[in-house]
Order: structure tokens, then C-alpha cells, then sequence
């Protein structure tokens, strides 16, 4: 079976290429699958041991291959190949080589062929529900075939929401259903059901939503007629024959496991009974031949559900017998529309006139086949309505009655629209007294169907043959006192004046069609699914757009302030219980403050940060930020860390210098004014949140419970990282895999900036052409000294307008920038055991490139630091990780750090830890980044800032083609 | 030295970070980054694997760094879970970054670096964003998770914002600030944490914290929580996510969508097995699990555009993961586990497939597309198979995490539990019916001419081939869903025992 399946799967892949070489006749080859399916079929018909290939797949979740084919599978297993075979050949003599998307059509066609066969092989649910799908999607994209249409687009995503939206719950219910019986194998949950539960009753009646769905019964029943809109093969194949039947053989599957609960049997009789009844009253009134059958099919399948769902051994003799008649008959009536459309290019009953002459073959075919679904004797559709109304006739249950009435008036109406189909195709047209223009059909496009027509007839004298070859399924199912056969004669009984009531009934019903149409129009319509559906749909695009717009505004305010609302009601809540928690607890632990300066600051910085809020100018807002930044500083020192206070301190600095920098391109005060209630919602949000944070910090701080972590940090910082500035050696070395992330922080915010403001190549050219000319001059100046023209204070000065220079300035930079520079240098060598470090280091250093900018600007800076910031930040970045890994390749964890001695001459011992080449890489990355913020919000905004006030001055940056 | 599996931990660190101080020194040499950024990110897939191998075969991965004891250094632990995800993120990472190249090879334009970006800063903030998700997997260390949280985030604002077009800078405000403030949250949180139990190191937390009063566990959990469910784009504080991805050029919001959300993803699972074991939170979270489900893919629905509708489905689809970290038991996170390798493959892979279709017709407007199954068959391939699979359309990995979860919710069994089964079975409904709308407007109707902006050539290997691989990798989560479910199965066993964590770093004697 799996190698079947796998001929498949092979066919549908090298599809598209036979279509390609060999046009329309690909379908011969491509029927071959199902051929030889249905060869290795009627060599295998099962026993009662049914055959089973297993093989593991997801055992976890318990989806796993295993196939199986009983006798209800056999049965479907022969619809779907020989049936299959038949319409690929059709599809042979129906396509011209011209149809576009051939290719992927044939594709998806053979597939299905095989994935229908995946259908009814599963033996495991999930595998079963696999297939089911996966013929959804099948249909789904045969369906939208004509997609430059809109009807068949439309049609195509309708099946498949309503199919999908029962295969979903289907496979909810085997979920559940799995969960509940323990395993997912289908012959395992059937030969030992599990009890009635509330969840196992839920489990039936979604599984059968997946069912009724599948099978388009009310109310799902409206997207098969629409499904029509694909060509006609798909249509005879998988919405007549094989697919929709899908529903039905999972209903036949099931039932004898939970045929006998009421939720079962609510569902399938109610919903079969309204199907059968309802399609067969909509088929009456429609003028499109495929409309016709295919409402036609809905009524039909009703019909099977309900044979099948009132599970007994006779009622599921007679859903076999239908099952098969229908597939043969409705098949080779879609064929026939197929042929008829394709040679007179309508198939609309209204316009067909005087066909019957000219097709004597097809109409012969159609009329055998029209005759079976009828229930005309001695055609196979009447042996199986036979047997249907003898097993209801005989039935034990108190609804047994009314269901027969529904199956005979059911059969009735199939009678008056199969007579209303055949007469319409074949007699005269109503709108046309001329014969329809014809134009040649291959020979395969009749053969088909008469093929299928002959089928009808022949199959009815020897099904009672057949009964042997289901009996061991039918043998699952209940019993009723009454045994039913098959057969075309059972004598004079009820079962054969039903029969003739029936026949006789739709030939009135038939007669009287214009009347019944007449009416059928004047009444309102009685089944609005269809209209319930859009409705439904638009109702959810209307939903989805107000809920979008309601939630997902886009606006920075709406996520904040719903972030904050969460943040409050949710650890706020948590909060209020611990509070109350704790209050009945000693809260002695809580110490508000160790020193009173603390307190002070405290209240300092507090005051500061509200200020900063609600400032209007926005350096002043900067400056109060500024001032929370020191105050923080002056905590740390208070605490006994003077190494995070100069690191605070001059982080403080430099984002005061950026700052301010970035600020000279706004206007002082910031834009939006608030309304009162949005500000009163602004603060009490932020006081709230702040009330939260406060309050969690007591909490916290009272539930200590362990000594902190930190506590042997200050001995081992000395032992084992060697070096007493325990700051410096957590950030170097207990925890440089943190500072090592850090420092890539800084590398990406670097080259954002540069990004955001260079924004393109030339002005990045433009830069590196000028530091490129900065060195060449330089090393000019190395060789003949005498050429230079450097007589300021600084080397570059003469860009600057004079209005912008200060003599002061120059002095202070000329006098400052070398120390600063070298104090950098100690603060990075010394930091092991002193303040400092490489953080703290570059940070000086920063400092002092951006006195020499204020002082002489961009070409000052370039003067001062002739590289590209990338370098400096690859190359520390480069330094910290490779020292990471040369740890590791010297045979240390990585980041390892050893402590060197090495004597110096004159000096002494130097104290070497080689941590510190992790410390060189920091600083590089920090100087790198200064110099970065200089060169893009210093220089490059310069250059904006002039343009924009019409003055020139020689840049680095070009706004030529900026990306507004 | 011996060499042990652990020492490979690291690796996957250091070098995409060496290789990003490299790529910026040679940003001249569009070459040379591509080599290097090349080869790092192919060592670091292999590393991952091996990681994986290791960890699921032999044991729990530990290495402190710098040879410091636990209670002092940072210690890097690599599970089954931490080990998985590192390989999907790399894998793909490391197509995008091809992508990105051969995107950038391709270009008409001289002044279009790789990656779609005007400068030649692609490649290194690639590397440290690689190298920021691989620190949050990697990390046993609560404060040292938040460093790989800022290395991600400022290495995703620079890809946001490249080329600084208003509508980039503006999604990149409001992606920063809102990241911020979960930042400021997260690192709040972590010092609550430290000043309750004294240290940041997860195992020693997963000691510490149940030994604290039960109120003061709630309040820890739920800061620690609203910090990474900001991150995680857990309704209702998803806003900020479909707001700003779309901005970005299509291989950067592939990769945002594929990792970023699934850091924080990563982070829940991690904190709610490992240091608030217990279903303190669990019905809370399943109403949010419900909520983002619904509401994100109602977003879905309402869009025209492929690139928002996406990032409306990635929100949804992060309440299937939550659903399975919910739920709460073993076969809830195994799914949630095999759905988060899932989603970044799929989420990512459609992002780039999206891309083909903006490079050949220069939008990705439903309005302004159509007829692509004719006009360009091989994207069309590539674009249904996933689209497919993220509707959950067996037999693709998105369904097999989808049973997975409705598995573990009926088992579950509770009334909440069965409102979740309810609730992802029409997300998975609507997920279809969103991208069948996608197909039937951008690939089905009459072909129409393609806009201006379009690249006019065909498209070259050098981006079609990364979307194929990612597509057959994420086709390769079906065909090896059985081991590769099995590992989940037994990442999500030893997430829920806990002890197996706790030994490997701290030995025997932090068992409880």
C-alpha cells in the first residue's frame, strides 16, 4: 500500500514535466497509478483480516503510518482508483494543450488520486486527518484552476474555509477523542470504544462537524455548488465521486463504535434528513447542468449519512450499494455535462437543443446513468434504493418511520430533477428552437462515460455477488430481525410500492416542472446558509479591522501606556499581596537609609527627576537628567565606590556632550502641548508605576534571606583575578563575558549612529578621502617640517569662521589634550588596582577628543584622531573576543585571565595580568565610539546645521541625495 | 587539554563577536565580509550541532567562564533546550546572511551594501545581534541573559533604522523606547532579584527563590515576566511589533521575526520551569496565550500587505507557544518547544520568500500584485509551502506542533484549557484563511505589470538558493519530526524535573 501511494506521490511530481512534453496526452500515463491501484485492489480484496503496513513516525505525539484496508476501505479504495483512472483518461480528450496551468493542474489531480487512497487507508487518526486536509487543499487549489476569475477564486477559498473549519474541529474531536480512549489507532478506539463522557460525546459530535462539512451537508451545504466553478473533471472526480465522500466513509468508519449515542444520532439523522431534502428541492429549479447535479449530490449524500448513520447491518449494505451506484453515476453524469460543455460550449439546459441525435452515445450513457440515481429498476441505483428502504422499513427504532418518509420523498425529488437533467440535456432547449453548434469530442470524451453508464446497468444483476465481499464489516454493525439482500426482485412487498410510489410521485413532480419553478421563485429562498456565510465572513473582516484599530494604533503612547497598565495592575496586584503578607510580619530589616547624606540625595535627585518631566525647554530637561546622573554618582561615593562614581561621572559627561551636540538641531522647547486629561492620565500612570517599583524594592530587600554573592568577591578578586580594584576586575574579569557583550553594544549603537547619520557610501568616501589626505599631509610634514604653515595653537585651526573661535579654548586644548590623553593611559594600566580601567579610560580620552573638537572642529578632530571610528571599534572589539579565545587555545576556560611578574629594568617588577589586553580591547571600543559621536552628531550635524543657515564649511559630510 | 564539549560553548559567542571587530575594520572590503561573516556563521551552525548532539546525548553543558567559581562568575550552560534553539537560530541567521549577500551581489545600485543597506554595517551588527541571541540561550546568569537582550536590541535598532527613511527612524523610535522600558523593567527585576536572594546565577535562583516567602516569589515572577512578555509580543503589549517590523528591509525583519519574539519566548520557559516551578501563573497565562492568538491574527485578517500581515501572524502564532508553556506539563512544553523551532524557521523563511517577491515586483502590496503562480512559478512554490505550513496544514511541522498543543491542553482538561484548544483551532482557521487570501490576490488573478523599483533581471541563485534551503530545513522538521520531537520531548522532561540543571552547575549539593 505504501508503494502505492509513493507511485503516486512520484506521479504528481514528475507531472508537471510529462505535461510539458507531452501536452494533454500526460493523463494516459498519469491515469496508470490509479489503474494499477485498482488491479492490485481487486487481486487484494480483504478477509476478515484486514491488511496493515505500520510503520513509526511521531511516535511522541502518536501520529504514526499505519495503513490498513478493510472491506469499507476496499470499497472506497475501487471508487477512487477506477473512478480516478477514468477521469484522467477523460482529462486526456478534454484539455487542449493550450490550457494554461495545465501542468500544475495534472499535478494536483494525480495527487489527490492518492491522497484520497492515504484517506481511507489511515488506520491512525492524526494520519487520517493528514489526508483530509491535504485533499482540502487539493481541492482548494483545483477548485481556483480558472483563477483570473473572481467566481472561482471566491469559490476556492470558500470550500476551503468551511472545510477547514470542519477538519479543524474533526481534528479537536480525535484529539480529544484520542486522549480519552488511550490511543489513536482507528481499530483499536472502534474494537474497544471508550465509556460516554461529556468529552467523548464532545469528541463525536466534532468529528462529525469535520464530517458534515467534508460530505457539504446543511448547513455547510452551500460550497459544493460553488465548488462547481472548477473544471468538470475535478467536479465528477472529487465532488461527486471520491472527495466528498469523504464525510460519508468517516461517519461508515465510525459508526460501529458510536452509532448507538444519541449525539450521534441527533446529528447525522437531523442534518442527513434536512441534506437529502433540501438539495434534492434546490436541484429542481437550476438551468446549469452542473448546478443541477451538483445540488443533486448534496441531497445524495444526505442520503448515505443517513444510511450509514443509523448503523445497522442492513442500512450499511444498502450505503455500500449507494455509495458505489453514486460514485458510478454521478461521475459519468459530470463526464457527460463535461462532453456535452466541451463540444457545445454551454451547459446550460436552457440553450442545449437537439443534442440527442447527434451524441446518441453519451445520451444513452447519461440516460443509464440518470436511471440509476432515479432509482429506475433494473439499474444498480434502484437495487441500492431497495435495499435502503427495506432496512428502514424494518428498522426498530421510534424514529425509523419518519426517516423512510424523508428517504422516500428524498428519492422522489432525485426522480422529478434526474428526469428534469436528461430531459433538458437531450430534448428541446426552452430558450433555442435551433440545434446547438457542435464541434468534434475525441472519442475518449464518450467512452467514459459510456463506460460508466454500462457499469450502472451490469453491476445491478450480480451485486448480490458482492454481499460476500462486505460481510465481515457489515458484521460490526448491529443486526435487525429483518435480513436484507440485494437484488433486483424480492416479490410483491412494501419495499417495491414504495418503489413505485417513488417513481411515480417524481414523474408528477416532473411533469409539473414549470410550475414547481414558478413557485420555487415566487417563495422566498428557505436555506440562507450561503447568505449567513458572507455574512459571517464580512463580520469578521469588519471585527478584525476594529479590533486592529482599536488595539494596534501604532502609536507610541498606546503601547506604553498599555505596557505600564499591565505593569501596574499585574506585579502592582502581587504587590498588594505581599504587602499584606508582610505587614503582619517584623519589617525591622527595612534600614531606609546608612548615612543621612544618603537621604539628602535622595530627595535631591528626586526632586531633579520631576523637575526634568515636567520642564518645557528641552536643555534644561537634559540638564536635570544631567544632575539625577551625578546625584547617582554621589550615592556610589556615599556607598564607598569611588571607581562607579568616576566611571558615572564621566558617562554622565559624555551624555551631556552628546546631548548638547544633538540638541543644536532643535528648537528649544519641546513641541506638544498636552491636554489636561492626557496629562492627568500621564502622571498618575508614572506614579503608579513608580509606586510599584518602590514598593517591590522593600519587598525584595525584606525577604533577603542568603548572603549576597558579592561578599567573598573583594578576597578572591585579589587571589584569584589579581588585582585590588575589585570594580575593575569584576568588569574585566569575573564578569568580562558580560562587558564583553557590553562593549559590542557599543560597537552596534557606534555604527548606528554613523548610519543613521552618514546614511550613505559617498559621505563615508568623503570622510575617509579626507582622513586619507589628514595622514598624507601629516607624514609631508614629518619629512620636510619646514613646508607647514602651523602657527596656532592647535594644528588645524583655520576652518573655523572666527566668530566660532576661542583663543581661550585653543590654549586650554593645546595645554590639556596630552595629559588627558596620557591620564587615560594610567587610568587603563592602572585600573587593576586603582580607580580606572578601560571603560573609564576611554571615557577620559573621549573627553579630551572633544575638547580638541569644540576647540578647532571637524578638521581638529580629524587632526587630532586621523582614523575611522570602525577601526578602532573592530580592532578593540577584535582585541576582547580573540582574547577570549587565545585564553581558550592557551588551555584556560575562556577569559581565563594569569598574572605575570616580569622584571623591568629601572622600573622593577611590572605586575601583568593579562586580563588587561581584554581592558585594551574595552578602551579602543570606548574611544572608538567618542570619536564616532563626534565625527557624526559633532561634524556631520556642523555641516547640516551651516547648509541649513547658508554659511559653507569644509566637511566630512555630504547631503547630496539624502533618503528623506 | 582534554577537549570536552563544553569548551565549544563559548564559541558560539566569541566568534560571530570576533568576526563583527573584523567585519567593521573591513567595512571597505565588501569581500572580506562576506568571507568572514560567512565562514563564522557556518562554524557556528556546526558548533550548534554538535552542541546538540552533545547535549541531548551525553549531558547538560557547563562552562564557567574565566575558571570562577559559580557563586561569583558568569556560568554558561547548554541544555537540550538552550542547544536546540541555538541551532535554529543559527541555521537561520546564517541564511539570511547568505540571502543578504546575495541580495547585495545582485543589486543594480553601487551604493547598496549587503543586506539592503546603504553602509557597509550589515554584516558586523549581524554578527553581534548572532551573537546576543546566542548569549541569551547560552546563559546561566539572569543578569547576564539581560546583556544578550541589549545586544540584540541595539543590534536590531541599527538593522531597523538602516538607511534612515522617516517611516524606518519613526518604527525605530518607537521600537527602542518600547524596548527600553521592558529593558528597564527586566533589569529592575533582576535587581529585585539579586536583593531578595543575593545572586543572578539561575541555578542558584531555582535554590534560592522557592525558599522565599510565597508572596515575594509572586512579586519576582511577575515583574520578571512582564519583562520578557514585552519581549515575547504577548498581547496586550504586542502593539509595538507590527508597528515596526514591516519597516525594515525584508532579510532584516526575516531575522527579527525568526529570533527576536523567540528570545523572549526562550526567557519564559526558562524562568517558569526553572525558578518558579508550579502553576502559580498558569491560568493567567492562558487567557493570555487566548488573547494573542485571537487578537493577533484578527490583525492578520485586516491587512493588505504581506510584509504586516505577517508580522500580525507572528504575534498570534507566539500565543501557541505560550499555550504550551501554560499549560504547564511535559507534553504542553515539549509542543510549545518543537513550535518555537518551528515558527522561527517558517516565520523567517516567508519573510524572505516575501523579499523575492518585493525584489521582483518592487511591492508587497495585495493591492498591487497579482498573477505571480504564472509569472514566477518558483516563488510561488516557495511562498505556498510555507504559507502552508504556518497555517498548520499537515503533514508540515507547524500541524505536528499544533497537535502537540492540543494534546497537551486535553490533557490538561481544565475549562480554560479547552477555551485555548478552542481558541488555536480558529487561529489556525484564520492563519489559513489569511494566507489563502495572500495567495489568491498576490499569486492567483491576471498577471499585472510590475512596479517601479522592481529589479528587472532574474533573480539570482544568490538569494533564491538560502530561501530554498530554509524552505527544505523547515520541510526537514516534518521528515525528522520523529528524533527531533523525541528531543524535545526530552528538553521538556528535564526543563520540568529541574534537578539536571541544577547539578550540572552547581553539583550535588544544590539539589534539593
Amino acid at each position: 500500500m505504501l508503494a502505492l501511494l509513493l507511485v503516486h506521490a512520484t506521479a504528481y511530481v514528475c507531472a508537471p514535466l510529462l505535461v510539458r512534453y507531452l501536452g494533454r496526452h500526460a493523463f494516459w500515463l498519469l491515469a496508470l497509478p490509479s489503474a494499477g491501484t485498482a488491479v492490485w485492489a481487486l487481486a487484494n480484496a480483504p478477509g476478515d483480516e484486514p491488511l496493515t503496513r505500520s510503520i513509526s513516525w511521531i511516535p511522541s505525539i502518536q501520529l504514526d503510518i499505519t495503513l490498513h484496508m478493510d472491506q469499507l476501505s476496499w470499497i472506497m479504495t475501487l471508487i477512487i482508483s477506477i473512478i480516478g483512472a477514468l477521469v484522467l483518461a477523460f482529462c486526456a480528450g478534454y484539455f487542449h494543450d493550450d490550457e494554461p496551468d495545465l501542468e500544475r493542474f495534472a499535478a494536483h489531480l494525480t495527487a489527490f488520486a492518492g491522497v484520497m487512497l492515504g484517506l481511507v487507508w489511515s488506520d491512525n487518526l492524526l494520519l487520517l486527518y493528514m489526508f483530509w486536509e491535504l485533499t482540502t487543499v487539493l481541492s482548494y487549489l483545483l477548485v481556483g484552476h480558472h483563477n483570473d476569475r473572481e467566481e472561482s477564486r471566491q469559490a476556492a477559498s470558500q470550500a476551503l474555509v468551511v472545510t477547514t473549519f470542519g477538519g479543524l474541529a474533526m481534528l479537536a474531536g480525535m484529539v480529544l477523542l484520542g486522549l480519552e480512549a488511550g490511543t489513536y489507532s482507528l481499530a483499536a478506539i472502534l474494537a474497544n470504544p471508550p465509556e460516554p463522557s461529556a468529552v467523548v460525546g464532545w469528541a463525536i459530535v466534532l468529528i462529525l462537524v469535520g464530517a458534515v462539512s467534508k460530505s457539504a451537508l446543511v448547513p455547510f451545504h452551500f460550497w459544493l455548488p460553488g465548488a462547481m466553478a472548477a473544471p468538470t473533471p475535478v467536479s465528477a472526480y472529487l465532488h461527486a465521486a471520491a472527495m466528498v465522500k469523504a464525510g460519508v466513509y468517516l461517519v461508515a468508519r465510525f459508526s460501529p463504535g458510536f452509532g448507538d449515542r444519541p449525539e450521534w444520532l441527533v446529528t447525522v439523522l437531523v442534518l442527513g434528513c434536512a441534506t437529502m431534502l433540501i438539495g434534492g428541492y434546490r436541484a429542481l429549479r437550476q438551468h446549469d447542468l452542473k448546478l443541477l447535479l451538483a445540488y443533486g449530490t448534496v441531497s445524495q449524500l444526505g442520503f448515505l449519512i443517513i444510511l450509514f448513520g443509523t448503523s445497522t447491518q442492513a442500512a450499511g449494505l444498502a450505503g455500500l450499494t449507494m455509495l458505489v451506484s453514486h460514485a458510478i453515476f454521478k461521475a459519468a453524469l459530470f463526464l457527460t455535462v463535461g462532453a456535452v460543455d466541451h463540444a457545445a460550449g454551454t451547459r446550460d439546459l436552457r440553450y442545449l437543443h437537439g443534442l440527442g441525435r447527434r451524441m446518441p452515445w453519451l445520451m444513452v450513457a447519461s440516460t443509464l446513468a440518470g436511471a440509476s440515481m432515479a432509482g429506475v429498476p433494473p439499474l444498480l441505483g434502484f437495487v441500492g434504493k431497495e435495499a435502503a428502504y427495506a432496512s428502514l422499513l424494518h428498522g426498530e427504532q421510534w424514529w425509523s418511520p419518519i426517516v423512510l418518509t424523508v428517504a422516500v420523498t428524498g428519492s422522489i425529488l432525485t426522480f422529478a430533477y434526474t428526469a428534469r437533467f436528461l430531459y433538458g440535456t437531450w430534448g428541446p432547449g426552452t430558450e433555442t428552437t435551433e440545434p446547438t453548434p457542435l464541434h468534434a469530442n475525441p472519442v475518449v470524451l464518450t467512452a467514459v462515460p459510456v463506460t460508466l453508464g454500462a457499469a450502472s446497468l451490469l453491476l445491478a444483476p450480480i451485486s448480490q455477488y458482492g454481499e460476500p465481499l462486505v460481510q465481515d464489516w457489515l458484521h460490526t454493525l448491529p443486526p435487525i430481525d429483518h435480513a436484507v439482500h440485494l437484488g433486483l426482485w424480492h416479490g410483491f412487498n412494501v419495499v417495491l410500492l414504495l418503489s413505485a410510489v417513488t417513481l411515480l410521485a417524481g414523474y408528477l413532480l416532473f411533469h409539473g416542472r414549470t410550475a414547481i419553478e414558478m413557485w420555487q421563485r415566487a417563495v422566498p429562498h428557505p436555506a440562507p446558509a450561503v447568505v449567513i456565510y458572507r455574512a459571517i465572513m464580512q463580520g469578521l473582516d469588519r471585527i478584525s479591522l476594529e479590533v486592529t484599530g482599536l488595539l494596534f494604533k501604532g502609536s507610541l503612547q498606546q503601547s506604553l501606556s498599555l505596557i505600564l497598565l499591565v505593569f501596574v495592575a499585574f506585579p502592582g496586584t502581587a504587590l498588594l499581596l505581599a504587602l499584606i503578607d508582610v505587614s503582619g510580619r517584623d519589617t525591622v530589616g527595612l534600614r531606609w537609609y546608612e548615612n543621612p547624606a544618603q537621604l539628602g540625595v535622595a530627595v535631591l535627585t528626586a526632586i531633579a527627576a520631576v523637575a526634568a518631566v515636567t520642564s518645557l525647554r528641552r536643555f534644561r530637561a537634559v540638564f536635570l537628567v544631567g544632575f539625577t546622573g551625578y546625584a547617582l554618582a554621589l550615592l556610589f561615593l556615599l556607598h564607598g565606590a569611588p571607581d562607579l562614581a568616576l566611571t558615572q561621572v564621566l558617562v554622565e559627561t559624555v551624555s551631556l556632550v552628546v546631548f548638547v551636540l544633538v540638541l543644536r538641531r532643535f528648537s528649544g522647547h519641546f513641541p506638544d502641548k498636552l491636554e489636561t486629561k492626557e496629562r492627568v492620565w500621564r502622571i498618575t500612570l508614572g506614579v503608579l508605576a513608580g509606586a510599584v517599583v518602590t514598593g517591590t524594592a522593600i519587598i525584595a530587600s525584606l525577604s533577603r534571606t542568603a548572603a549576597p554573592d558579592s561578599t567573598n568577591m573583594p578576597r578572591s578578586a585579589v587571589e584569584f583575578g589579581g588585582g585590588y580594584n575589585i570594580v575593575n576586575v569584576i568588569l574585566v574579569d569575573i564578569r568580562a563575558w558580560d562587558t564583553m557583550g557590553e562593549i559590542s553594544v557599543v560597537l552596534v549603537a557606534a555604527t548606528g549612529v554613523a548610519s543613521l547619520i552618514y546614511l550613505q557610501s559617498t559621505n563615508m568616501r568623503r570622510l575617509r578621502g579626507n582622513l586619507a589626505e589628514e595622514r598624507r599631509s601629516r607624514r609631508q610634514t614629518r619629512i620636510d617640517p619646514g613646508t607647514t604653515d602651523d602657527v596656532g595653537w592647535l594644528p588645524a585651526l583655520n576652518t573655523l569662521p572666527p566668530t566660532r573661535r576661542s583663543l581661550m579654548l585653543e590654549v586650554v586644548a593645546r595645554l590639556l589634550f596630552h595629559p588627558i590623553m596620557l591620564w587615560s593611559l594610567y587610568l587603563l594600566l592602572t585600573g587593576h588596582n586603582a580607580p580606572g580601567g578601560g571603560f573609564a579610560g576611554g571615557l577620559v580620552a573621549g573627553l579630551g577628543l572633544t575638547i580638541r573638537y569644540l576647540a578647532g572642529g571637524p578638521a581638529e578632530l580629524r587632526a587630532a584622531m586621523p582614523v575611522m571610528p570602525g577601526v578602532l571599534l573592530g580592532s578593540g572589539l577584535f582585541l576582547s573576543a580573540g582574547a577570549g579565545l587565545a585564553s581558550m587555545l592557551a588551555g584556560g576556560d575562556v577569559l581565563q585571565s594569569w598574572t605575570f611578574d616580569i622584571p623591568v629594568p629601572l622600573i622593577g617588577d611590572v605586575h601583568l595580568v593579562t586580563s588587561t589586553f581584554f581592558d585594551i580591547g574595552v578602551y579602543l571600543v570606548v574611544v572608538g565610539l567618542m570619536l564616532d559621536i563626534l565625527r557624526s552628531l559633532g561634524s556631520a550635524l556642523d555641516y547640516r546645521i551651516n547648509a541649513a543657515s547658508g554659511r559653507q564649511i569644509e566637511g566630512d559630510y555630504e547631503p547630496m541625495g539624502e533618503r528623506r | 587539554m582534554n577537549f570536552q564539549y563544553d569548551h565549544l560553548v563559548p564559541l558560539v559567542v566569541v566568534l560571530p563577536l570576533v568576526g563583527a571587530g573584523l567585519t567593521v575594520v573591513a567595512g571597505r572590503h565588501t569581500l572580506v565580509q562576506r568571507l568572514v561573516s560567512g565562514t563564522i556563521l557556518a562554524s557556528v551552525v556546526a558548533i550548534s550541532f554538535v552542541l546538540l548532539y552533545a547535549a541531548d546525548q551525553h549531558r547538560t553543558l557547563t562552562v564557567r567562564v574565566g575558571g570562577w567559581p559559580v557563586d561569583q562568575g558568569i556560568v554558561l550552560v547548554v541544555d537540550r533546550l538552550a542547544a536546540l534553539m541555538l541551532v535554529v537560530s543559527t541555521v537561520v541567521t546564517f541564511a539570511v546572511m547568505l540571502y543578504s549577500s546575495g541580495r547585495g551581489l545582485s543589486s543594480d545600485d553601487e551604493d547598496e551594501h549587503d543586506g539592503g543597506a546603504p553602509l557597509p554595517i550589515f554584516h558586523p551588527t549581524l554578527l553581534v545581534l548572532s551573537a546576543g541571541v546566542s548569549t541569551t540561550f547560552v546563559s546561566g546568569d539572569l543578569f547576564h541573559l539581560y546583556v544578550g537582550f541589549e545586544m540584540l536590541l541595539f543590534a536590531s535598532f541599527v538593522l531597523l533604522t538602516l538607511g534612515g527613511t522617516k517611516e524606518r527612524v519613526r518604527a525605530g523610535t518607537n521600537y527602542v523606547i518600547v524596548n527600553l522600558l521592558s529593558s528597564i523593567v527586566f533589569v529592575t527585576a533582576i535587581a529585585l532579584v539579586y536583593a531578595a536572594t543575593g545572586t543572578v546565577n539561575l541555578a542558584r535562583l531555582a535554590v534560592r527563590i522557592p525558599e522565599l516567602p510565597e508572596s515575594t516569589q509572586l512579586v519576582l515572577q511577575s515583574m520578571l515576566l512582564v519583562g520578557f512578555l514585552i519581549k515575547a509580543a504577548v498581547f496586550p503589549m504586542s502593539a509595538w511589533l507590527p508597528d515596526s517590523y514591516p519597516t525594515a528591509p525584508a532579510p532584516v525583519t526575516a531575522v527579527f521575526a525568526g529570533l527576536l519574539t523567540k528570545v523572549g519566548v526562550y526567557s519564559i520557559i526558562r524562568m517558569q520551569t526553572l525558578l518558579f516551578p508550579g502553576d502559580r501563573l498558569d491560568n493567567l497565562l492562558m487567557v493570555l496565550a487566548f488573547l494573542t492568538m485571537v487578537v493577533g491574527i484578527l490583525g492578520a485578517v485586516a491587512q493588505a500587505d504581506i510584509k504586516r500581515l505577517l508580522s500580525y501572524t507572528l504575534v498570534s502564532h507566539i500565543g501557541y507557544m505560550l499555550f504550551g508553556v501554560a499549560v504547564g506539563n511535559v507534553a504542553g512544553l515539549s509542543a510549545a518547544i518543537y513550535y518555537v523551532v518551528h515558527h522561527i524557521t517558517i516565520q523567517t523563511t516567508l519573510f524572505l520568500v516575501t523579499g523575492l517577491v518585493e525584489l521582483k515586483r518592487g511591492t508587497t502590496s495585495l493591492t498591487k500584485l497579482g498573477g505571480l503562480a504564472q509569472t514566477a512559478p518558483l516563488i510561488s512554490l516557495l511562498f505556498f509551502v510555507p504559507a502552508m505550513n504556518l497555517s498548520g496544514i499537515p503533514p508540515l511541522s507547524g500541524f505536528i506542533g499544533k497537535v502537540g498543543l492540543l494534546q497537551a491542553g486535553a490533557e490538561r482538561g481544565t475549562p480554560l484549557a479547552y477555551l485555548l484548544i478552542a481558541g488555536s483551532v480558529i487561529t489556525s482557521l484564520l492563519t489559513l484563511y489569511a494566507m489563502s487570501r495572500v495567495w489568491s490576490r498576490a499569486f492567483w488573478r491576471e498577471p499585472v505589470e510590475p512596479l517601479p523599483g522592481a529589479q528587472r533581471s532574474k533573480l539570482t541563485l544568490g538569494v533564491v538558493l538560502p530561501t530554498v534551503m530554509l524552505v527544505l530545513f523547515g520541510l526537514g522538521l516534518t521528515a525528522f519530526g520523529g528524533p527531533l520531537y523525541q528531543i524535545t520531548d526530552r528538553a521538556a522532561a528535564t526543563l520540568q524535573e529541574r534537578t539536571g540543571y541544577m547539578t550540572a552547575v552547581i553539583g550535588q549539593e544544590g539539589a534539593p
